[in-house]
């Protein structure tokens, strides 16, 4: 696994970092990640029962969000302003990217897989920051970024690694929990680009829907004019309340 | 028995949840409070379980789950808006078909799976009577007339009600897609500003320019003679774009947008920008004074309107638009009512609040309850967890108790920024002294401190003041039909001309402020406090705006508040009478 995905990385980001507007989009991505995380981090504080990883759990959400601050300030370097920005402020874009959902990880999993994930994923991205250094991509400005974000990442690797390691002594099934989370990275990415997939042929299928059911109706069918008009209401009975319409 | 009701509004923006019972509000929240997503729209889970484990109940126990819109009414308006804009809406309906077929046609289902209740408790609730309920029900007037203006809602974007008692009557409406909400938005956009989030920003940059668009702004937004408005179609294109609110029409009459991010740097203000940045920094100053003074017209257009439909003195304000304080100021004081009253959740979020209480009075038939009078409706944590989660982050802090709000006068006077979380937190978006960040308001070099390093926001953005209620009178010119909504911080007023040089850090460049009326008996904590900055200062007034950080809802929880205040420049953080002191 560890020298496929290398090697994926490298081809992956020599393609991905030299298409011009694409860093941009990759940092703006790894933003948002990052500001997920400190959120998933600040609801391990909020609900841990083992109240020594409190302090760990805290430090890890500042530095996600000093490192979302950090990335947008290269996007916003790049030149895309708006796009650092969003990645900082809208909050669409956490969940449109499914970054977040109705729970936190932490409230999803519990504490001891969340741990693993939390391994699982910082060690995933140690190797991944690895690969950019490596190569000096994108631009040594964002390198040297990535540097300083990296030194936090192996702390996370650290602990997390230390809390895993400790819970499989204590008899827990955590190389299979961290395999799990592995394999449901990628499942969720083929997820995402089956939705992706989906949903854009639901678009062209509804566009065909427009173009022949909704366009004979045009003939009948006007806006709303301004001005006061009376109301028309459905009434404050029961059955009234009960229906949709 | 008692009886529950738990009102509920979302997958717009600004989901909430708010629980009656018996007709009284025990809870009511946000969804973004806990999400911690600004404008959260998910359906509100997690602020009904909060509300029900405020009661001590479980979903089973409740009565009635009221939705407050009719999704399918709304279905009707956007299906028709697509048949009628054919084939310009080419590129929304698909988007929307996409989202209403996915999700939102299958409400019922959603609901009854996401709260726990049977499908014969649900209840649903229009989304402009939701408004007219949030603002009547919650207000103390027995007979008003109720305004709603905001984006939309099914059809009405606009709407007059008569409130006598518990009975909301219809008067007139006008209708999709003519709305002042959204033609607000879409100068919010062409400003470069985020829309349902930089309308604030609007109303801030409109001080700084001159109402010279102000002819194309009438020729846009159009108010009739009948006491109604429409909207110039042709120029905006919300009703058949997705994405933009406005054709290169709006260009074309105002000139180029603003490009997001882009530094502010008026005439007033024009820093060391060059000749060039300072006219395009003034003619989007320009732009914002000119739509605002066009709002504030067509406002007071509307409530002349509903003053002679609806006999009464008193007149209550909901919906979106509502929150355009500077608007709310103009119409308390040249408006023709005696009384105004606003909702202070006016918003989205307000619908689930004016949803339970149509329940409870207008379906149930039950009689007006008490006014609201508070706004601290919202979570708490307690002394001892919060003891606890200050000690395992490794906070420094030491417990003052009772001593808090004399200390954090103490410490305001010596010229600290700090920020104070206490009790209940805030229902609706402004911070009124449960979850505020505090400071002396009378350096204008402050106010830039907290703009920059502790909010990390536009450094044109003015800050409100709080005032102990005796005092209001010595520093502000406040109507006294605003003497409610300013409780609620929902009105901008002139600050009295021989204030002005004391209070600079909270005085706009127009010489008015956001005030907020301390009342001891509903925030007698935080008028402890700003006593004890007045013993120190001589002055009972102080800077007060919402602890958050740029692009983050207003902190919630302890650990919110602390994480809020390791990554700002805050000198001090007071949580529940514990001070804790920058962890460096």
């Amino acid at each position: 696994m560890g020298l496929v995905r290398r090697a994926w990385l490298t081809v992956a980001s020599e393609v991905a970092w030299r298409i011009p507007g694409r860093p941009q989009r990759l940092l703006a991505a790894f933003a948002l990640a990052e500001r997920g995380s400190m959120l998933d981090m600040l609801s391990a504080v909020e609900h841990t029962e083992r109240r020594e990883l409190r302090r760990r759990y805290f430090r890890h959400a500042l530095d996600e969000a000093r490192h979302a601050t950090l990335f947008a300030g290269r996007v916003r370097a790049l030149g895309g302003v708006g796009r650092a920005e969003a990645a900082l402020e809208d909050s669409g874009q956490l969940v449109d990217a499914g970054i977040v959902g109705g729970q936190t990880l932490f409230e999803r999993l519990g504490e001891e897989e969340f741990l693993s994930f939390v391994y699982v994923a910082e060690a995933d991205a140690v190797e991944q920051f690895e690969v950019y250094l490596r190569r000096r991509l994108p631009d040594p400005e964002t390198c040297a970024t990535l540097a300083r974000i990296l030194k936090d990442e192996l702390f996370h690797v650290s602990y997390s690694r230390t809390e895993v390691e400790r819970a499989a002594a204590a008899g827990r099934p955590m190389a299979l929990s961290m395999a799990k989370h592995r394999w449901r990275r990628v499942w969720q990415g083929w997820l995402r680009f089956t939705r992706d997939f989906g949903a854009r042929m639901g678009g062209l299928w509804l566009g065909v829907a427009y173009l022949t059911v909704v366009a004979p109706f045009r003939l009948f069918a006007r806006l709303e004019p301004g001005g006061w008009q009376l109301p028309e209401r459905g009434g404050s009975t029961l059955d009234a309340a009960r229906r949709e319409s | 028995m008692a009886t529950y009701v738990l009102g509920i509004s979302g997958l717009y923006h600004d989901a909430a949840a708010v629980l009656l019972k018996d007709g009284c509000i025990v809870a009511a929240a946000q969804e973004e409070r806990f999400s911690r997503l600004k404008h959260d729209a998910a359906l509100p889970v997690r602020a009904a379980r909060y509300c029900l484990e405020t009661a001590g109940i479980q979903a089973a126990d409740l009565d009635w789950l009221v939705f407050y819109e009719k999704p399918l009414r709304k279905f009707e308006r956007i299906l028709s808006t697509a048949v009628a804009t054919f084939p310009r809406s080419w590129r929304s309906f698909p988007r929307q078909m996409h989202a209403w077929l996915g999700e939102r046609l299958w409400l019922r289902t959603s609901l009854t799976s996401a709260f726990g209740v049977a499908p014969d408790r649900l209840l649903f609730c229009e989304h402009h009577l939701s408004h007219a309920a949030s603002a009547f029900y919650c207000s103390p007037h027995e007979n008003a007339a109720v305004l709603c203006v905001d984006g939309v809602g099914e059809w009405a974007t606009t709407s007059l009600w008569r409130g006598s008692g518990s009975v909301l009557e219809p008067v007139s409406e006008v209708r999709w897609p003519h709305s002042i909400g959204l033609f607000y938005s879409a100068i919010t956009a062409h400003l470069g500003f985020a829309v349902n989030e930089g309308e604030y920003k609007v109303m801030g940059m409109a001080a700084y320019g001159e109402p010279r668009f102000r002819e194309e702004m009438d020729r846009l937004l159009r108010l009739d003679a009948a006491g109604g408005f429409s909207v110039d179609l042709d120029t905006f294109s919300w009703h058949w774009h997705p994405t933009q609110a406005a054709t290169a029409r709006l260009e074309a009459r105002l000139g180029a947008g603003r490009f997001p991010g882009t530094p502010f740097t008026p005439r007033l203000a024009p820093g060391s920008a060059s000749a060039s940045e300072i006219d395009a920094s003034q003619r989007h100053a320009d732009i914002a004074r000119s739509a605002q003074e066009a709002t504030e017209a067509a406002l007071l257009h509307l409530v002349q309107h509903a003053h002679r439909t609806v006999e009464a003195d008193a007149l209550c304000l909901a919906g979106g638009v509502a929150l355009n304080a500077v608007a709310n100021g103009r119409i308390a004081a040249e408006g023709p009512h005696a009384h105004l009253w606003v909702q202070p959740a006016a918003g989205d979020a307000g619908g689930a609040m004016g949803a339970a209480l149509w329940a409870w009075h207008a379906v149930l038939g039950n009689p007006r309850g008490a006014p609201l009078t508070t706004c601290a409706l919202g979570r708490e944590v307690g002394r001892a967890r919060t003891a606890e989660l200050l000690a395992d982050v490794g906070a420094r802090f030491e417990d003052l108790g009772d001593e808090a709000p004399e200390a954090a006068g103490v410490d305001l006077a010596a010229g600290k920024v700090i920020a104070w979380v206490e009790g209940r937190e805030e229902w609706g978006p402004r911070a009124l002294g449960q979850r505020s960040i505090l400071a002396d308001p009378r350096s204008a070099e402050v106010r830039e401190r907290v703009n920059r390093s502790v909010k990390f926001r536009e450094p044109f953005r003015p800050f409100a003041p709080s005032v102990r209620a005796g005092a209001a009178d010595r520093y502000f010119d406040i109507p006294a039909a605003a003497a409610a909504p300013s409780r609620f911080m929902l009105g901008t007023h002139p600050v009295r001309e021989e204030a002005q040089g004391t209070l600079a850090a909270i005085t706009h460049v127009n010489g008015t402020a956001r005030v907020q009326v301390v009342d001891a008996e509903a925030s007698p904590r935080f008028d402890q406090l700003l006593a004890g900055f007045e013993r120190e200062s001589g002055l009972p007034v102080l800077l007060n705006t919402s602890f958050n950080l740029k692009g983050e809802p207003l902190v919630s929880t302890p650990v919110d508040a602390l994480a809020a205040f390791a990554r700002s420049d805050l000198d001090t953080l007071y949580v529940n009478g514990f001070r804790v002191e920058r962890m460096r």
